[in-house]
């Protein structure tokens, strides 16, 4: 438990008729405000949401899968705009907040389609702004982060409904994609294009793809996979130059070999940086993000949040007992992570609240940090998990007693591997081509739980004999369970003249009941008859 | 009395009909009636070996003859009836005047026949003046009914007979095991099974998730307690893949602008990573469900109900229906699978502690009106909404709780949850009477058990598992000793100057029920006595007036006022909420901490609930004659425990003694016990009673956190 101190700070925890704005509304911010929609329409607080997209909240994870028209748009939708105007929350979509005043807690909203400006108060600010795609370095691209939207035709990232409509537009009309970055959003791109009858291609900078989670029998094992599903992987590729057609569209992407990838679409996938101008401009800390402690306060007043991919958790507190590691991370890229977040903030604010009505103080089960994110590739085609770290080789023994555990079938294209801690619990694994395999491992890693003493039980849950318990039936073995028949039992039956199963059922009342050892009866009377005949 | 009598077995809610011949010469020479199974169209003739052997326990030696009271000495003493009933009403006068109304509880039950049910409920009311009634119905039918109720506007467990399921081509079974639970039944599944579309969700490879082997369909096995999220994930598939009955949901369904946006979270490899079910098998799962859609069938156990998020993994279900367009489309649909004998006639009159008869709200001024003018009261007379089960076992003999406790047709010490609290609870009362016909373990703790009769020495209407009417006959002359419970509450009511009539007759309390019904949801008005008698198929709602029942519900509207069903955006609890200040939380227990399994529990298909009459019957004592532990072998190898070595499992709540079976059908997480076995294999002493569902007050009865150990033989012994 941790009780929420407002003694250590100089801010107050959150009264009654307080204003709650929230400043971005994707996927993070849309758990928040579900989450707290309840003061909201109670009365108890008053709730605003500040969208720069003119979209409400939709799922970004889907993006992907939209722009390759396997997800329709209203199948996206994380928030239901009706529900939150019936609560009295006011949503203002479009519309960029571009500054923050914290001495005067008020904020100055820009329409994005009429440019007019306007002041909006706040008491507590909870910055959801989360990230912007990165842009390369590449001949042909301004990399500069505000040239975004002035890509040349053809060359787009995967973050929103307008990439994705940009995307769509190209898939449909099964044209060439080539994918910069083989990481796992681009890998998941590239499959769901191919999927949808376009060629791909991954041009990646390593030799082999998803180098952060793979080792290299794994990325190798992958690239096969991914071969075989359609996908041409070049790696170990730099690109230099981006080439453009007299219309300023994309025609393919110049590398540094000298080798052409063409293609009618680039999509770039090569990481996102946390959205902090307006945090660094209201003169709060930001690194990767921006930096909140692990009750995810910006500043110390307790008037700024932050969560999602726009924040870093960075606890500055020695004496810490949550964040042991004290190591900030940037945007994970993952949404579960962000979403833990939003659920816990929303929790706080309900706790202060509560304890405000009690008069006692707030209690809460503290934020834990949770393990390593798992990666598991969104595809059809193509069955891969992963989290934390695959170094190391089984025939390595690692001084502090923990172990590797490797499966490789060359012919399959199945690949596991386990790194276990000196606890016998996972501290990373990668998982191909075995999908059973893979969840009751992601399960183990996520709840810390010790491996079995054979982890080659895990993988054998997706072989043809998994859980199966054929046992050979003997006398005294039970063929019908409804009415307690044995076979012995049935054997005499048989023995006493009885032909059919009727006959059977008559004289022992065997599959008188569910009827499903029906074929066993009658399989029983053959094989008996043949033996004594 | 006919040489042979047409009834229904003694047991589940299936209510397999067979004939009675007490005139036989087998039943001569055994001493009790011959059993046969009847040709109708749940069961078709067919019955597992409960009902085979029913009648055993007719002639059997430790029947209740007498009505037995406690001596200052502590022990029991035969005693008349006038002196059990002249004890058994004073103490109810005492305990009323020293405490007040609601010092005096009853606890109900859902083998009882709906004339049992509904005059027990109307007793408590207006002879005993006390809110306090509840039934073990609570830990059973509680979560599916509310759900049914919020998404639906009514429940009934299924609004179709089972004999539409013989044309299902998909039939979705979450949590249910009928090849153990109701075998019969199975044969129902045989067409899905044939077209490779039975869809079985079990975190076990139960005898009904083997019927998905050789092509018979696909066995997902969740992680328990992530039920819900898994349906979350399939119902994602639906809508994303298109898969969804636009149309449907336009004309016949609200909400779904508020549910889309909780689905749109919950993508299948997101749900693998929760549910341990992997991504692909959810895809091929959902489309599966939607590949034929008029010929699906979605239905649901306890195994996803008994949970502190039961009703809203029971919505979830029901949310899974209403997308693919099912519920209220002939050939398609919802239900659930009423577990009891009477589990669903005993909880549509008035053995809730919010509910009066005819499935009416007792907080609803115009229901009290109702069946305050058919009981001849004043509808100020009637007490409010008491507290459900798992409330009203914690508060016996404590201050302002209950003193003196009526325990019908209930063997709470083995059915309810964190069963030793339950026992302490008991010997705390002042007073305690349980009627049953033989010596429960619940007995055990009573000052006064009266004996009652047995299925077939009585007269009574029972309710299937299709909401279907049904006669029970009585076959066979009851021991001199025992008395029908409508006898005993008109007795009592005499003693206790009751208003109203209590009559003993089950046919005039059934002429009383339809009238109380009438208008109600569960409206048995236009269901005569007769009707039943010869056999007509009455299928509730029947108004009377109507010419016919009606078999299937739903067809032209649901429940609700709008005519609409409800899509109720219900999603999983989220975590690190804060601190919960009420004193009985909805969340469950931490599961998964360091050194702990996580406990599920169930049946065997030789045992029936509390086994208070199957552990009486050799045959069936001899095939299943104690609970064993089912544990994985990676697991119990983990734990130095040996196939059939005896193992120890504790929780805060107590411990349990059982021998362990290793067997690859259960998740390496995740360990089975059956709930039927009494002492040191009470299951239900190691289940949680600390936190409850918001809506249905069901307990966490499906995912526990205990720990397992291996135990010397000597140890056993001890």
């Amino acid at each position: 438990m941790t009780t929420i101190r407002p003694a250590r700070s100089a801010g107050a925890p959150m009264r009654p008729g307080e204003h709650v704005v929230v400043v971005g509304y994707g996927p993070v911010a849309a758990r928040f405000v579900d989450d707290v929609l309840g003061l909201a329409a109670a009365g108890t607080i008053r709730l605003t949401v500040v969208g720069g997209e003119a979209d409400a909240a939709y799922n970004r994870v889907l993006v992907g899968e939209h722009a390759m028209g396997r997800a329709e748009l209203s199948g996206m939708a994380l928030s239901d705009p009706a529900g939150l105007a019936a609560s009295g929350v006011e949503v203002l979509l479009g519309t960029e907040v571009t500054r923050v005043d914290r001495a005067r807690r008020r904020l100055r909203l820009t329409d994005r389609a009429t440019g007019e400006s306007r002041e909006l108060g706040y008491d507590r600010l909870v910055l959801a702004t989360g990230a912007r795609p990165n842009l390369p370095v590449l001949r042909g691209i301004n990399p500069d982060p505000g040239a975004y939207e002035h890509l040349p035709a053809g060359v787009t990232a995967l973050r929103d409904l307008a990439d994705a409509r940009a995307v769509r537009a190209v898939v449909e009309r099964r044209g060439r994609v080539v994918v910069l970055g083989g990481g796992v959003l681009g890998l998941e791109a590239a499959l769901a294009a191919s999927e949808a009858g376009c060629p791909s291609t991954v041009v990646h900078h390593a030799p082999w793809v998803m180098t952060r989670s793979l080792d290299a029998p794994g990325g190798a094992l992958l690239g096969r996979a991914l071969a075989e599903a359609g996908v041409e992987v070049v790696s170990g590729a730099q690109a230099r130059e981006v080439l453009l057609d007299e219309d300023r569209a994309f025609r393919g992407l110049l590398l540094e070999d000298g080798r052409t990838v063409p293609g009618d679409l680039l999509l770039l996938s090569i990481g996102v940086t946390a959205r902090t101008e307006l945090a660094e401009g209201a003169g709060l800390r930001t690194a990767r993000g921006v930096v909140v402690n692990h009750e995810l306060e910006a500043d110390v007043e307790l008037r700024v949040f932050a969560i999602g991919d726009c924040a870093e958790v960075l606890c500055r507190d020695a004496s810490c007992q949550v964040c042991p590691a004290r190591e900030g991370r940037g945007p994970s890229g993952l949404v579960g992570p962000g979403w833990r977040q939003a659920e816990w903030l929303a929790a706080r604010f309900h706790a202060e609240l509560d304890a405000v009505a009690r008069g006692g103080t707030a209690v809460l089960e503290p934020l834990t940090e949770g393990p390593a994110a798992a990666v598991r590739l969104k595809a059809h085609q193509v069955e891969l998990a992963s989290a934390g770290t695959v170094a190391g080789e089984p025939w390595e023994p690692r001084p502090d007693g923990g172990s590797v555990v490797q499966w490789a079938d060359g012919s399959a294209g199945t690949y596991a591997k386990l790194v276990l801690g000196p606890d016998r619990r996972l501290e990373g694994y990668v998982v191909l081509g075995l999908p059973r395999a893979a969840a009751e491992i992601g399960l183990l890693h996520d709840r810390g739980e010790v491996l079995p003493q054979d982890p080659s039980v895990l993988l054998r849950l997706d072989g043809p004999d998994a859980g199966g318990e054929e046992s050979r039936l003997g006398p005294e073995s039970t063929v019908c369970h409804c009415a307690g028949v044995t076979m012995g039992r049935i054997a005499h039956a048989v023995d006493e003249g009885a032909c059919t199963v009727e006959e059977v059922s008559c004289a022992t009342r065997a599959s008188t009941g569910c009827g499903g050892c029906r074929a066993a009866v009658a399989r029983i009377i053959e094989e008996h008859r043949g033996v004594t005949v | 009395m006919p040489a042979a009598t047409a009834t229904h077995c003694p047991y589940c809610a299936l209510q397999c009909a067979m004939t009675l011949d007490p005139a036989s010469a087998t039943a001569g020479e055994q001493g009790f009636p011959e059993v046969a199974g009847r040709d109708f169209p749940t069961n078709r003739g067919g019955m597992c070996r409960k009902g085979w052997t029913s009648a055993e326990l007719l002639a059997s030696p430790s029947r209740l003859t007498a009505p037995l009271l406690r001596g200052a000495d502590g022990a029991f003493r035969e005693v008349s009836w006038e002196v059990a009933l002249d004890r058994m009403a004073g103490e109810f006068r005492a305990a009323r005047d020293r405490y007040g109304n609601d010092g005096v509880g009853v606890f109900g039950g859902g083998s009882l026949t709906n004339e049992k049910a509904y005059q027990l409920g109307k007793f408590a009311r207006i002879a005993l003046c006390t809110s306090r009634i509840d039934y073990n119905g609570r830990f059973c039918m509680s979560s599916a009914a509310a759900a049914a109720n919020r998404s639906l506007g009514m429940d009934r467990g299924l609004p179709f007979p089972v004999t539409d399921l013989d044309g299902a081509r998909t039939v979705l079974l979450l949590g249910t095991n009928p090849a153990e639970t109701m075998p019969p039944f199975v044969q129902h599944l045989e067409h899905a099974r044939e077209h490779g579309g039975l869809v079985v969700v079990d975190p076990r490879r139960s005898a009904t998730a083997r019927m998905t082997d050789d092509g018979g369909g696909v066995h997902l096995q969740p992680t328990p307690g992530t039920d819900l999220v898994l349906l979350l994930g399939l119902a994602h598939v639906v809508v994303h893949d298109g898969l969804a009955d636009r149309d449907y949901l336009e004309r016949r369904t609200t909400g779904l602008d508020a549910l889309l946006p909780v689905l749109n979270a919950w993508w299948p490899e997101r749900v693998e990573q929760v549910t341990g079910v992997p991504a692909a098998l959810i895809r091929r799962a959902a489309h599966l469900l939607a590949r034929d859609r008029r010929g699906t069938y979605v239905l649901t156990g306890r195994g996803v109900e008994q949970h502190v998020d039961g009703t809203d993994t029971a919505s979830a279900a029901i949310n899974l229906a209403l997308l693919l367009g099912l519920p209220g489309v002939p050939g398609s649909g919802y239900g659930t699978l009423t577990g009891q004998g009477n589990g669903q006639g005993g909880r549509e009159h008035g053995q809730k502690a919010d509910q009066l008869p005819g499935y009416r709200s007792i907080t609803d001024p115009a229901a009290r009106r109702h069946v305050a003018a058919v009981w001849g009261v004043d509808p100020g007379d009637l007490p409010g909404a008491g507290v459900p089960a798992v409330e009203l076992l914690t508060t016996l003999g404590a201050d302002r709780g209950v003193r003196c406790l009526w325990v019908n047709g209930s063997n709470v010490v083995i059915g309810a949850p964190d069963s030793g609290a339950v026992a302490r609870g008991l010997q705390a009362l002042d007073f305690l009477v349980v009627c049953d016909f033989f010596f429960s373990e619940t007995a055990e703790y009573a000052d006064l058990v009266l004996p009652v009769l047995q299925w077939a020495e009585e007269e009574g209407t029972m309710t299937s598992l299709e909401g279907r009417v049904l006669r029970r006959r009585r076959a066979v002359a009851p021991p001199p000793g025992a008395r029908d419970e409508l006898w005993i509450m008109a007795e009592l009511a005499r003693r206790l100057d009751a208003p109203g009539t209590f009559s003993p007759d089950p046919e005039e309390v059934f002429e009383e029920l339809r009238a109380a019904s009438a208008g109600g949801k569960a409206d048995y008005s236009g269901i005569s006595w007769a009707a039943l008698d010869a056999g007509e198929a009455c299928y509730w709602p029947w108004p009377a007036g109507a010419g016919a029942g009606t078999p299937r519900a739903f067809l032209d509207r649901f429940g609700h006022p709008d005519g609409r069903a409800v899509l109720v955006p219900v999603r999983p609890r989220a975590a690190g909420r804060a601190v919960d200040p009420s004193p009985r939380p909805h969340r469950r227990e931490r599961l998964h901490a360091p050194g702990t399994l996580t406990l599920i529990t169930g049946r065997y298909l030789e045992q029936y609930q509390s086994g208070n009459q199957t552990r009486r019957v050799r045959s069936l004592h001899e095939a299943r004659p104690g609970a064993v532990l089912e544990i994985h072998p990676a697991t119990a190898a983990a734990l130095g425990i040996q196939d059939g070595a005896p193992v120890e499992l504790t929780s805060p709540r107590g411990r349990v003694l059982v021998p362990a079976r290793l067997s690859t059908d259960i998740r390496p997480d995740t360990v089975f016990l059956p709930f039927h076995f009494a002492g040191d294999q009470t299951a239900n002493r190691l289940v949680s009673s600390a936190a409850v569902d918001p809506v249905s007050s069901m307990p966490e009865f499906k995912a526990g956190s205990v720990t397992v150990r291996a135990l010397d033989p000597e140890e056993m012994i001890r």
